[in-house]
């Protein structure tokens, strides 16, 4: 009675120690693939040593902008800075007001003539309305090249920095227009144009 | 007994505002106009609504619109319409009573007038009568007509370079080229000014249009060394406008009819292979380049042209003799093939 009793506790010591062991290889070989896991995915300790923090823009940090401009018979593409904006329509505003009062855009004689009034953007249609004012009484005297070049400026400018705006519509003193300077129609949308600009 | 009693309320409502606008007279504050492919829109705006008595002359040639009762007053200017369905307007005043005389020119049909209230205005829609038909009919015999577009004008002096004015050097350019394609007989040459004056942009179309032109080339002049041609820019809006449904304001011409969907301004759309065409003659002949190609550009002045048309910019530096010859040569060659 007393051998059969010592027989099966033996059984079951070698039960526990079979688990044991199981148990031990499943967590090493789990562990070796989680190591493998984050040696493949993470940075190596020296990138990590280099990794520059997270950008968080600031508010008094400028923001660059693609911008386009008229120069000799087609539009240019430069850059500008601009003061950030907590808000699309701000910032369009901000570009717009930036890029008008910009040397190179200045340089097409156009914009010398009207001065900005104002911004607004439908963000239900993605509307961007431009509100311009001819600064003399006799309008603006400007070719048919000239006006087209300087309306599309204004137009990618806006269009290929503001995913917002899916087109723009230009005012004259807050009312719809036919023309800026007798040339092109002002009363239809516009989208951007990349033909117009030099590549 | 109801209806009697209803229509005794309703004139006792409606006297004193008869009466009060009788006293009143008639006041035109603006007139606008409208010239269509099937009509000409004439739009009175009114200070209020009023009394009217719309006549035609003795010999049938014009119409003449006055106050029913008391004074008859007009404010500001009228407009000047020379579309071939209306050949002018004059403010008339005789024995002390003033009247607005419409002249109405060989195309014109029948006259419907009617008025809209808020803000109130009377309308007047003239048909296009039987003569574009004949025109048409006659087509075969008939030279083309060539409508050259002098642009600018007036007080509009467009850009003033060191070779002068745009206007002046646009007119000249357009008599220019009319004195090299008037040897052509296939070809009739119109200009839409002769002289130094103001017409709107769609003056100028609605002038091509009356006149039945083939061909329309609106003459302006730019900077840089070589010129450039314009075609119009297809409006993609044109496309996605909706069908406009029957309103009950509308009196006159039936809101979705024929007249009412020929909306001003989209007539260009319908020619763009032609002016394409047109355009590339042009481009090539005034630069020089086999493979020239017009640009297209949203034109306000070309929209409401029914024929094939183009904007050329000319330098204001070049040849203008040289100029003259490419354009009438590039028109011709178009003449030819279309």
């Amino acid at each position: 009675m007393q051998e059969r009793i010592d027989r099966r506790m033996g059984g079951g010591r070698l039960l526990l120690g079979v688990i044991i062991v199981v148990l031990l290889a499943a967590a090493g070989a789990g562990g070796y693939v989680w190591w493998r896991m984050n040696a493949a995915s993470g940075p190596s300790p020296s990138q990590m040593q280099a990794a520059p923090s997270p950008v968080v823009p600031r508010l008094d940090e400028p923001l660059t902008l693609t911008f386009y401009f008229s120069s000799n018979g087609m539009l240019e593409a430069g850059s500008l800075a601009v003061k950030r904006q907590p808000d699309a329509e701000m910032q369009a505003r901000e570009a717009l007001v930036a890029a008008l009062g910009d040397p190179r855009t200045l340089q097409a004689g156009v914009f010398t003539q009207v001065r900005f009034r104002e911004f607004f953007l439908d963000p239900s249609s993605g509307t961007a309305y431009v509100d311009l004012s001819p600064l003399q009484q006799g309008g603006v005297k400007a070719a048919a090249s000239e006006e087209l070049l300087a309306l599309y400026a204004l137009v990618d400018t806006l269009m290929q920095n503001f995913e917002e705006i899916k087109q723009v519509r230009f005012l004259i003193e807050g009312r719809e227009a036919q023309t800026l300077a007798g040339h092109i129609d002002l009363l239809r949308k516009f989208t951007k144009r990349m033909d117009l600009v030099r590549q | 007994m109801r209806i009697v009693l209803r229509l005794i309320v309703a004139l006792i409502l409606t006297l004193p505002s008869v009466a009060l606008s009788a006293e009143k007279g008639l006041t035109v504050k603006g007139v606008r106009y409208f010239s269509y492919a099937a009509f000409t829109r004439i739009v009175f705006e009114i200070e209020s609504a009023a009394p009217y008595v719309l006549t035609r002359t003795a010999d049938n040639r014009g119409l003449l619109l006055s106050s029913y009762d008391g004074p008859f007053s007009l404010k500001g200017q009228l407009p000047v319409i020379r579309d071939g369905v209306v050949g002018g307007m004059e403010a008339r005043e005789e024995a002390g009573r003033t009247f607005v005389v419409i002249h109405l020119d060989t195309a014109a049909g029948e006259v419907k007038d009617f008025v809209l209230r808020g803000p109130d205005r009377i309308v007047l829609d003239i048909t296009r009568g039987a003569a574009p038909a004949a025109q048409i009919a006659q087509a075969v015999d008939k030279p083309k007509v060539v409508m050259l577009d002098a642009g600018h004008g007036g007080r509009d002096t467009g850009v003033v370079t060191a070779q002068g004015q745009e206007k002046s050097i646009a007119l000249e350019l357009a008599q220019a080229i009319r004195k090299r394609l008037q040897k052509d007989q296939r070809l009739k040459v119109v200009l839409t000014r002769e002289k130094d004056q103001a017409l709107s942009l769609d003056e100028r179309a609605a002038a091509a249009n009356a006149a039945g032109a083939s061909i329309f080339v609106s003459i302006h002049t730019g900077p840089g060394a070589n010129g450039r041609v314009y075609i119009q820019d297809p409006d993609e809006d044109l496309g996605n406008r909706p069908q406009q449904t029957a309103s009950r304001d509308f009196l006159g011409f039936e809101a979705g009819s024929e007249q009412q969907e020929m909306l001003w301004g989209r007539q260009q759309a319908a020619h763009a292979k032609e002016s394409g065409a047109l355009g590339r003659k042009l481009a090539r002949e005034l630069d020089g380049k086999a493979n020239a190609e017009p640009a297209q550009a949203p034109l306000a002045g070309l929209k409401a042209v029914d024929s094939a048309a183009v904007m050329i910019e000319i330098s204001a530096g070049a040849d203008r003799a040289k100029t003259a010859d490419a354009v009438a040569k590039g028109i011709e060659q178009y003449a030819g093939e279309n």
